[in-house]
């Protein structure tokens, strides 16, 4: 062990970079206008060294923004010449190509200086609720998509750009909003930048790159002994994803390469760009690989430039996971959050312990509903759900999280006084987690009617559903079966979830998220297990003695081992 | 008051010792006793206590005019699973509502991050057919053969108490209180809690969470305090019994039997209320009040003698101190903010290679080595002893001693050589890296709340508390420290100043435009005269006030900002009133404001509060002695300035008198802690016996000295 810093002192000064980072975060949460910011928390401060290496993010960062952004700052600050920028500068961008891989994940970057010395730089991405354009997952191309920002100053030595803030004004919905969170950035960078000055002058530090070096280098070291641990060999796996009807499907092909302590993903064979708003730009996938890689080989430490160091990715250019200008990409979730469980699947047999079956939640399911009121004033909802989360091999599927990006649900008493809509159930799906010897989660049912009494809006009311798992639904690990897949009903009969589906009062529909995937030979589930799961409702009788050979008295549900050892006997003999 | 009840006393249960304060309300004068606390009935420990100090003081007991207690009963219960077996009754459709929660992860690269069980299983969720809409209208009557029924079932599997949540209950009350009555036929006698008594608050799981939680700790609510309040009356005590609630506030036993759940925290919030009652009385504007003991330090900000009370917490969090991942329930709490720093704090080498304190404890039992009662693994207190800031032979007053050589042995072999650093910079680290912790979590806290963790007075409390504050207040940057005497026993005199008050909330709905101020002012009223009931309990005569507040927030905002509203009927303020208050304290928390975007009520407030009754902070004896009488000696402890062992004077704490003044580099005993105060820091002592230390300019760059010495000599570690 060498370098300039004891590990003491280390400790010590990487808790404040951490410290400084949340801070910035804090700001954020303090100033930003809009509810998606302040509580769903989506957005991500992070900071860099001189050369753009991320040293700290935010403790509460969002997996999909916060691993394309470690590498898309780097992109950005690798391609600035030193003349490029100086004290005083900040600059802006929504490149979905440079940045996090939509319009409304805005960038705002500032170096950092210290006693006139360039020392770092500071960054954040807000998740913008408006970006203007067209707000829909059936955009052509990106210029359908809203408000294209390339990197260029915001302020220019201290001097704001209002030409550019004019522009902006005037190409979204929301100004004062949109506006307010820009500048709420600066302030978090600012609060960033002064904390980093205080830190380098409390500890009589000239700049970050040594403690860069070895917080990174430890970090580093810390990922590649995992990664070690895994025999040399290319793992493979492919993932179908089905599109709207009468559209391929698509195909996504991995080969995680592990040679040594590096790890290569090629994903080379994945099908091409589409003409819809699905399509991922390169950093967005990695960050997904990036989400896999770092769930299985180093969950608990903080991220920084390190983790993702060992880590390298090949996407064909042109591919739906690499896609190019100027291609639509407002929907890039519901293709994006399948890399992750791919990847998995990919290293199951290799890491078998670290990884969990198919996920229900993902992609993320994504509802609009909006119309008039029954006195003509406009409604309008966004809400977004998850799925049961798939088994892993210790530990059965959680019930219902949105895996493996992140959010929260809306609340049905929030949900009804915003809307003049019922709903009629919230509740988890007896049987639909994949059966196991470690089960998966349990899909959930939501079931929305529209009232026709004297407060029924007036029609049409819109629905527009993000989601997947209507074909394919979540698949299990070593023998685990599949979740149940999602369901869209309108009436009772099946509905098209990929259009905008316009309803009428007294209309009902059912919209049923996926189970998780189960780990495992079902028929070596502990059959107490399996008593418990039918004794509170997760598993029905009937699914019992069918997917897990297990039989329990219809009456008391006392287990009949007998009765269960024979019937999974003859399943093993059969 | 009788002329012979001239005592109050303050008893708090904690998870070692059960802490005992008896006020002399005529001389102002305090004692103070502790006994260990009696896990399986903790009022043992009560009786035992009250009968010792009355040995001390004749006719204790029965000289006693009030009781005011706090107990970590409620929260073990749930920590521990050890309530009662509870059934919960929702809409149909919304069983799963407790199960499902809000659907977030808490650690995101975690995929097998742990989440709690709900308290009730699924089997005992049953449904009902009934449907209230969200403007509070039928849509669905109950279906009162069929919830009886309902009811029946529960009772037949046995279940000792209910939790009834319906959705939108809380606009129209209606069948949750027709469920109550058949449960009340059906089964008399058995413990209920229905959502709206218990939290009448919009957002279905965060009430039926609370509600639940609530029908969970109520029974063994109820027997404990019965058997309390017998034990006391055996004792000869005929005065009255008050428990403190979470917020700060103190209820009768009645109210806190009904709403266990409001009582969660009663044990910490001890600490800040006398915190509270320093800032006012020394008119402190900003005080960051620090806790620290065994295992945790709570901190809370005090502004204007106000800490603030947040309507959340969070309780049995399956990873410690990993924000949502415990149960969540909406009651007020005192804004305190817990993290795994204290004085059992292990030390490690992470996988990283580098030191790593806490957030794991060795707690009381192994505890820290030098304790020698089998623990290994090397703790703050460990470091803190070899730092030369604790005497082996003065801890707890002597009655403990410390095994220094053990302690050194477990630094070395199990920090330092692994390490590869120096023995002492390994020991100082331990102690630096638990202040840079708990600083970094409190520069988070004090700027989440507005403030400036550059201008607050830092108070230490606890028994680790003051052996860290000055590191702590150096790293804040912060001017000043405060440590209050018997700060080693935190709460002390925190339980006279607590107010009786009691928190009501409902939720509705309604624009500001298109509400009719009449029916805001009745909702308001109907809230007073539920506050009025319940200070009653509390011995309320007249003299009751009530602070009214909404929640408001911009339509369609997913949360709500708190508006506190002047006194006086709703009806004679004009709706650009409110508007206007609104707008100003939006923007003084998230720096603007937009007037033009409509507004919306979410919830109506109202704090019901009696003035409590004042207290003589006791003066200390002026002996016009001279400081040097005080002196114990000269020791050797660290210096982090220096990087070396300077000589620290040692002070007597109760030798010390009104007036007196030093200099660090110095250190105060007293019997359940020590204050250290390093180079720079100036130290007088106020006539109550208050340590004021002024802070002084940061010694020649405490931090930079490091730097320099691990770089400029190339010293390889």
């Amino acid at each position: 062990m060498g370098g300039k810093f004891d590990p003491v002192t280390l400790e010590i000064l990487w808790r404040r970079l951490i410290s400084i980072v949340d801070e910035a975060d804090t700001t954020v949460a303090r100033t930003a206008f809009s509810s998606l910011l302040r509580d769903a928390h989506d957005y991500t401060c992070m900071f860099t060294d001189r050369k753009g290496r991320e040293l700290a993010q935010g403790t509460f960062a969002t997996p999909g923004q916060s691993g394309a952004m470690a590498l898309g700052i780097k992109r950005m600050v690798e391609n600035l010449t030193p003349e490029g920028f100086g004290p005083g500068d900040v600059f802006i961008t929504n490149d979905p190509w440079a940045l996090a891989g939509h319009l409304n994940d805005v960038c705002v970057m500032s170096p950092i200086y210290h006693r006139g010395r360039h020392v770092g730089f500071t960054a954040c991405v807000f998740h913008h609720a408006d970006i203007g354009g067209r707000v829909s997952s059936d955009n052509h191309d990106v210029f359908e998509d809203g408000l294209f920002i390339p990197l260029v100053k915001l302020y220019d030595g201290g001097v704001m750009n209002e030409a550019l803030m004019e522009m902006i004004r005037w190409n979204v919905r929301t100004p004062e909003e949109v506006i307010g969170d820009i500048r709420s950035q600066i302030a978090a960078n600012h609060v960033c930048s002064e904390k980093i000055r205080q830190m380098l002058d409390d500890y009589g530090m000239e700049g970050l790159d040594e403690l860069a070096d070895e917080i990174i280098g430890r970090t580093e070291r810390s990922m590649r002994t995992s990664i070690q641990e895994v025999p040399d060999g290319i793992y493979r796996a492919q993932g179908i994803i089905e599109q709207m009807e009468g559209k391929d499907d698509l195909v996504i092909r991995v080969a995680v390469e592990v040679r040594g302590d590096s790890i290569t993903v090629d994903l080379e064979g994945s099908s091409d760009q589409v003409d819809w708003g699905g399509n991922v730009v390169y950093n967005f996938t990695y960050a997904y690989v990036f989400m896999a890689m770092k769930s299985m080989f180093d969950p608990d430490i903080p991220n920084n430039d390190g983790c993702a160091a060992p880590i390298a990715m090949k996407a064909p250019e042109g591919s739906v996971v690499n896609c190019k200008f100027p291609a639509a990409v407002a929907a890039r979730m519901q293709i994006g959050h399948f890399i992750t469980e791919i990847i998995y699947r990919a290293m199951a047999e290799a890491l078998p312990g670290r990884v969990i079956a198919g996920s229900g939640g993902t992609p993320a399911t994504m509802n609009v509903m909006y119309g008039r009121r029954h006195d003509g004033t406009p409604f309008h909802s966004v809400r977004i759900r998850g799925g049961g989360m798939g088994a892993g091999r210790d530990r059965d599927g959680e019930y219902c999280y949105i895996f493996p990006a992140n959010g929260a649900n809306t609340p049905v008493e929030i949900f009804e006084s915003d809307t003049p809509l019922i709903v009629e159930k919230r509740e988890l799906i007896t049987d639909s987690g994949g059966p196991g010897r470690m089960k998966g989660g349990l899909g959930r049912r939501v079931v929305i009617r529209i009232p026709d009494d004297d407060s029924a809006p007036i029609p049409p009311i819109h629905l527009g559903i993000q989601a997947g798992r209507y074909r394919y639904p979540p698949e299990g690990l070593f023998g685990g079966g599949p979740g149940a897949g999602a369901r869209f009903l309108v009436n009772g009969r099946p509905g098209n979830p990929y259009g905008l589906t316009l309803l009428k009062p007294g209309d009902e529909v059912v919209m049923d998220a996926a189970g998780g995937g189960g780990y495992g030979d079902p028929m070596e589930r502990d059959p107490e297990a399996v008593q418990r799961d039918v004794r509170e409702g997760y598993v029905s009788l009937e699914a019992a003695r069918a997917d897990y050979g297990v039989v329990l008295d219809p009456e008391t549900l006392a287990l009949d081992s007998e009765e269960t050892a024979r019937l999974r006997a003859s399943a093993k003999g059969g | 008051m009788p002329a012979e009840r001239r005592y109050r006393l303050g008893c708090d249960i904690g998870g070692t010792f059960t802490d005992f304060v008896l006020l002399d309300d005529e001389t102002g004068q305090v004692r103070i006793h502790k006994c260990l606390t009696t896990p399986k009935d903790p009022s043992d420990a009560v009786e035992q206590g009250i009968r010792e100090l009355g040995k001390a003081v004749a006719g204790a007991a029965a000289g006693m005019d009030e009781v005011i207690h706090g107990t970590t009963l409620v929260i073990n219960a749930i920590i521990e699973r050890k309530g009662a077996k509870t059934g919960l009754i929702t809409t149909r459709g919304f069983r799963d509502v407790l199960e499902l929660g809000r659907e977030i992860r808490y650690a995101p690269y975690d995929i097998f991050a742990e989440f709690p069980e709900p308290l009730v299983p699924r089997r005992l969720r049953l449904e009902v057919d009934e449907r209230i809409r969200s403007d509070g209208k039928v849509l669905r009557p109950l279906d009162e053969a069929q919830a009886r029924n309902t009811v029946r079932r529960l009772i037949a599997e046995g279940v000792e108490s209910i939790a009834v949540c319906l959705i939108n209950s809380f606009e129209n009350p209606d069948h949750e209180l027709a469920l109550q009555r058949i449960i009340r036929e059906e089964a008399p006698g058995l413990s209920v809690s229905i959502s709206y008594e218990v939290l009448p608050q919009i957002r279905e799981y965060e009430r039926t969470s609370t509600t639940v939680t609530n029908a969970y700790v109520k029974p063994l609510t109820g027997r404990y305090l019965e058997r309390l309040s017998d034990r006391l009356r055996s004792l000869g005590f005929g005065g009255r019994l008050f428990i403190m609630l979470s917020s700060g506030g103190i209820t009768s036993v009645e109210t806190a039997a009904t709403f266990p759940v409001r009582i969660i925290e009663s044990g910490p919030t001890a600490a800040v209320i006398s915190g509270q009652y320093y800032g006012r009385h020394f008119q402190i504007p900003d005080m960051f009040c620090f806790d620290m003991g065994g295992t945790t330090a709570k901190s809370c900000l005090i502004q204007g003698g106000e800490a603030g009370v947040v309507p959340t917490f969070e309780v049995g969090r399956v990873q410690r101190f990993m924000k949502g991942s415990g149960l969540t329930i909406q009651v007020p709490v005192v804004d305190l903010m817990e993290i795994g720093a204290g004085g059992g704090s292990i030390a490690r080498v992470s996988k990283m290679g580098t030191l790593q304190v806490g957030p794991q404890s060795a707690g009381a039992s192994p505890g820290p080595i030098c304790y020698g009662l089998g623990g290994t693994e090397p703790c703050v207190t460990d470091a803190d002893l070899l730092l030369g800031y604790l005497d082996e032979n003065y801890f707890l007053g002597g009655e403990m001693k410390l095994d220094r050589k053990a302690a050194e042995h477990g630094i070395l072999e199990r920090i330092a050589r692994p390490l590869g650093v120096e023995f002492m910079d390994a020991v100082w680290g331990i102690h630096d890296l638990i202040n840079e912790t708990m600083a970094a979590a409190a520069k988070t806290h004090i700027a989440e709340r507005g403030g400036n963790p550059k201008v607050v007075t830092v108070a230490a409390f606890g028994g680790a508390g003051p052996v860290h504050a000055y590191g702590l207040a150096r790293k804040l940057g912060a001017p000043r420290l405060l440590v209050p005497p018997n700060a080693g026993v935190g709460s002390a005199l925190g339980f006279f100043t607590a107010p009786r008050a009691f928190d009501l909330v409902r939720s509705h709905k309604k624009s500001l435009a298109a509400a009719d101020m009449e029916e805001v002012e009745n909702i308001f009223r109907e809230l007073e005269a539920q506050g009025a009931a319940a200070l009653r309990k509390a011995g309320a005569v007249d003299g009751l006030l009530f602070e009214r507040s909404v929640d408001m927030r911009f339509v369609g905002q997913g949360s709500e900002t708190h508006v506190p509203l002047p006194p006086g009927p709703l009806t004679g303020m004009a709706k650009e009133e409110v508007r206007d208050l609104f707008d100003a304290i939006y923007e003084n928390l998230y720096g603007r404001t937009y007037p033009d975007s409509p507004v919306e009520f979410i919830n109506f407030k109202v704090r019901a509060t009696l003035p409590h009754k004042l207290l003589k902070l006791p003066r200390l004896k002026a002996s016009g002695g001279r400081v040097r009488d005080a002196e114990k000696g000269v020791r050797q402890a660290y210096s982090g300035a220096a990087r070396d062992f300077v000589p620290h004077r040692v002070y007597d704490r109760y030798g010390l008198f009104p007036g007196a003044a030093f200099e660090g580099p110095a250190i105060v005993e007293e019997r359940e802690s020590t204050v250290v105060v390093g180079e720079g820091a100036e130290v007088r002592v106020d006539e109550y016996g208050f340590l004021w230390i002024d802070m002084g300019d940061a010694p020649g760059a405490e931090n930079s000295a490091r730097a320099e010495k691990g770089g400029a000599d190339g010293r390889q570690v």
